[in-house]
């Protein structure tokens, strides 16, 4: 009898398991289709306009090619994409980080209120700062062919308020280490410096990492930004102009190529970096 | 010669909420103090306030003559250990100890260190066989006078730490990051930071908390030990009687942010000044009971549980100098002073709970009107018979040693015997002051 | 209604209690209510007290002050540098020069103008440009100015204060700071400061004074047809967006109905699908006995890797009328023209891009409930659902209650994933200036500004956006446990 029962129960969650496994299968599959049929457009030298066929008429690296040739601004728009990110996220990284670390550390009189002010701030649809600042960088000349700098600024500016998930992970670390490190001879500042940085790693790396998929990927300021002009977009910007109805029909399949090459380098962050986002993620989720 | 004065100081957080009352405490030079108190009292905000973590509201800290209260934490000349010992998690041991020294980079004359001395003698040597008059002259000087840099050299840091490490008995763990070490160990590597810096006072703030009973009370010896080899002022804040005892030389009790009794543990328990004093201090705890101090002539009755007791002794004589007269007090017995009847007349009592702690019995007893107290009874003071009659339901008859009654106000819950009200405790020690001072100047005349 | 005690709740049944709560959280509304008026109305006590007491310590520092200090009440930083603290007083100084230059030769112009926004239109008389009033140009600088104010009164009382300050500590017999002192409290006492000093000032110019132009704007009737000259309307916008009578009532009243309503059902289903697939999923691969965790987590996070825009763009091709899934089966439906098809679609396809961040969130939260809840559940004899119903679903409600109401609100904003998807299509006549039936509040605020250059009626959206968001904030962090017992759970 006991026997019996024992082995049902393996049984059922050997089933179990199988159908588990099944489920994950095809979740994966769903999550994983669209790049497959992405790279497979990639490779179309046949057709390059929209298709519905899954698999390419004519296999072929023309469309990489037409790429990384003078024909296409593409190689513009990638080097005004790198740029920007490279250098928002070194500044919205130390902006933010100290932002975080000074309402994480310190206790003074507007604390409360800047952070119930930011709380509020937030509360504004981000646009709405658009409409100004694309005519005040207009006004200065950093729209158009000129916007990679201007963007940087869009970026940078306001990185401050993006101070909560490096701010929930400063509170987990205890704050006796700062009144030892005080008592111990340093100064704040080398309280931060060596004390506080070394220990905030996995969360810099986060930060790092958001900060540059940010502006990596944004489509909306860089598009209002760039006026259109073809010398001042990024990728997104760019690639989406492949899109218009007058250039999609032999674009589709390079704006696919430009599609993989675009995503190969945060895929690589995220192949190395995997963790920290992950607890970044987590941390700060959980953190609110 | 470092005292500590701490005068008139308070501790008010923002909304109105008063974490320390008019705190007065003069320390000597070299003397162990010990705050203590249940959790919440302000010994650790006090200490924090001498430490420079948290701002004074009202009065002054001076620390060796100097008034502090402005001073950030790094010039006040003062070492810390924390409850959770805050080891910097990415440095390791090593590198721990030294972080005080390598952060400090005043200029100072430094005696070398022994490695440098080594060094020096073996150059002196060298330097006198080449008849280098220069260097010979600057090396004896620089052996005998110590020498002038800034912050300290690795040598010196080494020599510091290596030495700490090896008091500690921490010297293999080096090398290890503070994670890879067990609570104990991370306690003394947290000491030995404390340890290597020349400082004035020695603060330690529930530095054996969040060990396990046992390694207390071994850190407790090698705290008393330590003491002795660092020789310094100590402020020591714990929430553990028995901690206080064994450590202080003077104690401060404290509750609720007032200071309740200063003195030696033997004064805190032979007279304590109040019945919160009389209860924290000494476990199990002081039994009490509400009944009438009678006087007949000279002579004092006590009627505890509606059984009357002569008070003798020195009690008595005491309140007779007082001239007590009959009135109701709250008498206090502590459970060691109560003693079986054995035969003689006694209050009878029913045993409740019975627990044999090895040395000593802890009888929880209850007396016919369904009061409830402590027995303390030494097992060698017990007959086989006697110690197997010990079980619960029995009865037994207990009686009070006259000599270690306790008489407190039912009001205001002071000692009837004991002059020293809290605030007096300020006054007493401006009297030392005074007088120090006093003796001081003349002497000082003189010797012009 | 009954007052239970809290033991004698205990004895009620559950649908009892449960009507019992609700009836005790309607009736504190009034109360609550009652709380906040207190609230602001002391506020605004201590607000009217504060200046009082202000004016007074200013003026109090005058009498009672030495010349040094009364000097410098008119030139800032003359007490500093007469008391030899010569690096503040000349910062000082130098900000009162620069702001009395930038007011006589710049700010002063733009402020005056700033009640009417310029009376003169740009004008061509014989073929010759006479420049007018730029009333943009006008607005902002005049909004910058009025900041500008706001900076120097700052600035002059601290100047003030320092005075106060510096005579007592000199009447104290103690040493002011010195200019190096000032230096070091930099890297230490004022370290903050310096750390704040740039993201604060980024904020200030690049987010406050944009949204306070913004604000303004929406009681202007600046558009892209005449953007150099506009005037106030005072409350004409927001009066078109409540005109609702039948006959006569706007369209753009109608469509920022219609448009909200679909934002906050775009925003319910976003988050809740989300929240629970993803829940499902993350439950799914830490199950015990399942292997290979790494690898599925892995496939899922990939797709946070790619740039939304090429997902979302390629996906949306994937959709059309000759695109691959229409291929796939040998269909021919047209996804992104039929209302109720886009916006399922439109929610469906956002859990692809929500999915895998969800499912990390969760793992996250998952790994930190502890095992012996479980394990004291299984002895209790809790099956499989009870313990996801009774353990794992109001821990995980609990501590992602505030990640819930972020994730709400953001969804709402959600400006990607409907715009990169279907622009906001497909667009009705039926709406003010074609918008579209997947249009969310954010798209259309977006397209209303740069495609259609109404930047009025887009502050308008946007100063409504801020209050659908803030209200809803305000009344869910009110509600969900989450904030108010911290330590329930654990």
């Amino acid at each position: 009898m006991a026997e019996r029962k024992h082995m049902s129960m393996s049984t059922k969650r050997r089933i179990g398991n199988v159908a588990s496994y099944v489920t994950l299968a095809l979740i994966s599959i769903i999550w994983i289709l669209p790049f497959v049929f992405l790279l497979l457009r990639s490779f179309d030298v046949g057709n390059t306009g929209p298709s519905s066929a899954i698999f390419p008429e004519k296999f072929g690296f023309g469309n990489y090619i037409y790429l990384f040739t003078a024909g296409a601004d593409f190689l513009k728009w990638y080097f005004n994409t790198f740029i920007i990110a490279l250098v928002v996220c070194v500044v919205q990284t130390a902006m933010q980080f100290s932002m975080s670390y000074v309402l994480s550390r310190y206790r003074f009189k507007l604390r409360k209120f800047m952070m119930n002010f930011m709380l509020v701030l937030g509360m504004f649809p981000g646009f709405l700062t658009m409409i100004v600042l694309y005519q005040v960088l207009k006004t200065i000349g950093l729209t158009g062919a000129n916007a990679v700098p201007g963007l940087i600024l869009v970026y940078v500016a306001s990185s401050g308020m993006g101070y909560y998930v490096s701010k929930g992970f400063l509170d987990t670390l205890p704050k006796s280490l700062d009144e030892a490190a005080l008592v111990d001879g340093a100064t704040r500042a080398q309280i931060f410096v060596r004390v506080i940085l070394p220990l905030c790693k996995p969360i810099l790396i986060y930060t790092v990492l958001t900060s540059f998929m940010g502006p990596w990927g944004d489509y909306v300021f860089a598009y209002t930004v760039s006026l259109g002009n073809e010398a001042g977009m990024n990728v997104a910007a760019g690639l989406n102009s492949w899109l218009a109805p007058n250039m999609i029909n032999d674009h589709f399949a390079p704006f696919c190529a430009g599609g993989v090459v675009v995503a190969i380098p945060v895929m690589v962050l995220f192949l190395f970096l995997q963790k920290y986002y992950v607890e970044g993620v987590t941390g700060g989720a959980v953190k609110g | 010669m470092a005292e500590v004065i701490i005068k008139n100081v308070k501790k008010i957080y923002s909304g109105n909420v008063t974490a320390v009352h008019d705190f007065n405490l003069h320390i000597k030079d070299k003397e162990f103090i010990v705050f203590v108190g249940p959790s919440g009292c302000g010994k650790s905000t006090t200490l924090r306030m001498v430490a420079g973590l948290e701002d004074i509201s009202e009065g002054t800290v001076s620390i060796d003559g100097e008034v502090v209260n402005d001073m950030q934490p790094k010039d006040r000349h003062i070492s810390m250990v924390f409850q959770n010992y805050a080891l910097y998690p990415h440095l390791t041991v090593y590198e721990n100890m030294a972080f005080p020294l390598r952060l400090d980079k005043k200029q100072r004359v430094e005696p070398l260190s022994p490695t440098e001395v080594e060094r020096a003698q073996k150059e002196l040597e060298a330097a006198r066989a080449a008849g280098n008059a220069a260097k010979v002259a600057k090396l004896e000087d620089e052996l005998q006078n110590g020498r002038q840099q800034k912050g300290y050299t690795n040598d010196q840091i080494y020599d510091r730490v290596t030495s700490a490490a090896q008091v500690l008995g921490i010297t293999q763990y080096l090398t290890r990051k503070p994670k890879a070490l067990s609570g104990g160990q991370r306690q003394r590597v947290a000491i030995g930071r404390a340890m290597v810096k020349d400082c004035k006072v020695f603060l330690m703030d529930e530095p054996l908390s969040n060990l396990d009973a046992k390694l207390r009370n071994q850190m407790r010896a090698e705290i008393i030990l330590l003491r002795k080899r660092i020789n310094t002022t100590f402020i020591y804040v714990t929430h553990d009687q028995t901690e206080a005892m064994t450590l202080g030389d003077r104690i401060v009790c404290m509750k609720d942010g007032f200071i309740m009794q200063v003195g030696t543990p033997a004064e805190l328990f032979d007279m304590p000044a109040n019945l919160f004093v009389a209860q924290f201090v000494g476990a199990p705890m002081m039994n009490t009971v509400n009944c009438d101090l009678s006087r007949e002539g000279d002579k004092y009755f006590v009627n505890p549980y509606g059984y009357k007791l002569p008070v003798d002794g020195e009690k008595g004589k005491a309140l007779l100098e007082r001239g007590v007269q009959s009135r109701p007090i709250i008498l206090g017995m502590r459970p060691e002073h109560i003693q079986l009847a054995r035969g003689k007349e006694g209050i009878p009592v029913t045993i409740q709970v019975n627990e044999m702690m090895g040395s000593e019995y802890h009888l929880h007893v209850t007396t016919e009107q369904g009061n409830k107290l402590i027995v303390r009874i030494p097992t060698i003071s017990l007959t086989d018979e006697e110690r197997n009659s010990m079980v619960n339901g029995t009865q037994i008859n207990i009686t009070f040693s006259g000599k270690a009654m306790h008489f407190f106000d039912p009001e205001s819950e002071k000692n009837l015997l004991v002059d020293i009200t809290n605030a007096d405790a300020y006054e007493l020690d401006a009297d030392i002051i005074k007088h120090e001072q006093q003796e001081e100047l003349p002497k000082a005349e003189k010797e012009e | 209604m009954k007052n239970y005690t809290d033991l004698e709740l205990l004895r009620l049944s559950k649908a009892k209690r449960t009507g019992h709560k609700i009836g005790v959280t309607f009736r504190s509304i009034p109360g609550k209510f009652k709380r906040l008026g207190i609230k602001i109305g002391l506020f605004f006590k201590n607000l009217v007290f504060g200046i009082g007491h202000w004016f007074r310590d200013i003026a109090l520092t005058f009498v009672r002050g030495d010349w040094k200090t009364k000097v410098s009440y008119f030139v800032m930083g003359f007490g500093n540098v007469s008391r030899k603290q010569i690096f503040r007083g000349i910062l000082f100084f130098f900000f009162e020069v620069i702001f009395i230059l930038y007011m006589a030769l710049f700010g002063g112009r733009y402020l005056s103008k700033l009640y009417i926004l310029g009376t003169n239109e740009k004008t061509i008389v014989d073929g010759v440009e006479l420049p007018g009033d730029n009333s943009f140009n006008i607005l902002l600088y005049g909004v910058l100015t009025l900041f500008f104010i706001v900076a120097f009164i700052y600035t002059w009382n601290l100047n003030i204060k320092q005075n106060r300050i510096n005579e007592q500590i000199l009447k104290d017999q103690k040493q002011l700071d010195t200019g190096k002192d000032d230096l070091r409290a930099l890297i230490d006492k004022n370290f903050h400061k310096t750390l704040l000093a740039l993201p604060t000032i980024g904020i200030i110019i690049f987010t406050v004074l944009p949204i306070f132009f913004m604000i303004l704007v929406a009681f202007t009737d600046y558009e892209a047809s005449h953007s150099t000259f506009f005037g106030w309307v005072g409350f004409d916008n927001f009066g078109q967006l409540f005109n609702w009578s039948n006959s006569g009532g706007s369209k753009f009243s109608m469509t920022f109905g219609q448009i909200l309503l679909w934002t906050l059902i775009w925003a319910f289903f976003a988050t809740f699908t989300n929240y629970f697939i993803g829940m499902l999923i993350a439950m799914l691969i830490n199950k015990k006995g399942i292997k290979l965790k790494k690898l599925w987590r892995t496939v899922l996070v990939f797709s946070i890797a790619i740039p939304q825009f090429i997902s979302l763009l390629f996906v949306s091709k994937m959709f059309t009328t000759d695109g691959i899934i229409n291929s796939l089966f040998h269909t021919h439906i047209d996804f992104w023209n039929n209302q109720w098809s886009a916006r399922i679609c439109v929610i469906i396809i956002n859990l692809w891009i929500g999915v895998p961040y969800l499912m990390l969130v969760v793992t996250g939260i998952l790994m930190n409930i502890p095992k012996d809840l479980y394990e004291s559940a299984n002895i209790d004899g809790a099956n499989g659902f009870q313990q996801y119903t009774k353990i794992t679903l109001p821990y995980m409600l609990f501590i992602t209650g505030p990640y819930l109401l972020t994730s709400f609100t953001g969804n709402m904003n959600n400006f990607n994933v409907i715009y990169l998807l279907t622009g906001g299509g497909p667009e009705t006549q039926a709406y003010y200036q074609n918008a579209g039936r997947t249009d969310l509040l954010i798209t259309w605020l977006f397209k209303l500004a740069v495609n259609k250059g109404e930047y009025d009626f887009a502050a308008v959206v946007g100063i409504l956006v801020f209050i659908v968001v803030a209200g809803l904030s305000l009344i869910i962090y009110n509600i969900i446990p989450s904030t108010k017992n911290e330590e329930e759970f654990q």
